[in-house]
């Protein structure tokens, strides 16, 4: 064993000190990183809107219904995705795979009325070149457009040929510490999108 | 007794859902309302209280421990103090064209 692995184990139980396995304590400190980079964007838009003398009246540009619809297809996924987990600590695989792969579906459905969006946009001139506020909305929705991806191809593993971990050694609780760790980003995409529909489609 | 508490978990999960989606249907009723800048003091704390009710449930913020907490609220705090660092800068910047200054 290295002295890094003597000095931070891989564990599957939570530690004394921060009372959570190190995993979790990873993702969080990744998921106040993402905190960080999307708050800034969030800034930066404020700042642009209260700096500029005119501002389109976002809902006239926005398709608000396909936004909502997106917001419902998330959450919808995010409640997909506990019942997975669920599924998993009650050594159902059958349940899991088939609840994380309604996850993956329904993240595919917001890529694909997420297109739909970009394309309406495209087809009436609307570029991010065309405007400040075009050229923010395309910028932070395509960010999250790919965590969404993103998330896609970790459940997408994880639903798939990922569940040979469980095979291993502690696999089982391992595993199940991961598709934890997975589900805490997916909500926190889930997050980020509440807080772009609001701003960048209602206000 | 566990299947008790795990189908009391999934109706609480239910609830939440519903309740979320009832909340993206005020800010949408409140947006269609045109009320300008009061639209956005009502609108941005439904949206946190819809993040923190997301939080606080699905990602078990309910449960976690004071690391969680403190990391969390470290970077709200340094958020918030970069987010208004340029507020002094931008409430004296011109509205208007008319407020530029010209040599």
């Amino acid at each position: 064993m290295s002295e890094t692995e003597e000095f931070i184990p891989y564990i599957v139980k939570p530690r004394e000190d921060t009372g959570l396995y190190n995993a979790k304590f990873g993702i969080w400190l990744f998921l106040a990183s993402e905190v960080m980079l999307f708050g800034s964007l969030f800034s930066a838009y404020i700042l642009l809107r209260v700096g500029s003398f005119t501002w389109p009246v976002q809902s006239e540009i926005q398709n608000v219904a396909i936004g909502a619809i997106n917001s419902v297809v998330l959450l919808s996924s995010s409640i997909f995705f506990i019942r997975a987990w669920v599924a998993l600590k009650a050594d159902d695989i059958a349940k899991y795979k088939r609840f994380m792969y309604l996850v993956i579906l329904f993240a595919f459905i917001f890529l694909f009325l997420k297109g739909v969006e970009y394309y309406q946009h495209f087809s009436h001139h609307e570029y991010p070149k065309t405007s400040v506020f075009l050229a923010i909305y395309f910028l932070m929705t395509g960010l999250h457009a790919l965590h969404i991806i993103g998330g896609i191809l970790v459940n997408s593993y994880y639903a798939g040929p990922g569940l040979y971990l469980r095979d291993k050694p502690n696999g089982k609780q391992w595993f199940i510490n991961r598709v934890e760790v997975a589900g805490l980003y997916w909500h926190f995409v889930d997050l980020v999108w509440i807080f772009l529909f609001s701003t960048l489609y209602l206000l | 007794m566990e299947e008790h508490s795990q189908k009391d978990e999934f109706k609480r999960d239910i609830l939440i859902y519903f309740c979320i989606i009832a909340l993206v249907g005020v800010i949408i009723f409140i947006s269609h309302l045109h009320l300008g800048t009061g639209g956005i003091f009502l609108i941005i704390p439904i949206a946190c209280l819809e993040a923190g009710i997301l939080g606080y449930y699905f990602m078990h913020l309910m449960t976690k421990k004071r690391t969680v907490h403190l990391l969390l609220l470290l970077t709200v705090i340094v958020f918030v103090t970069l987010l208004f660092w340029p507020a002094w800068d931008v409430a004296y910047s011109p509205r208007t064209p008319s407020e530029f200054t010209t040599y």
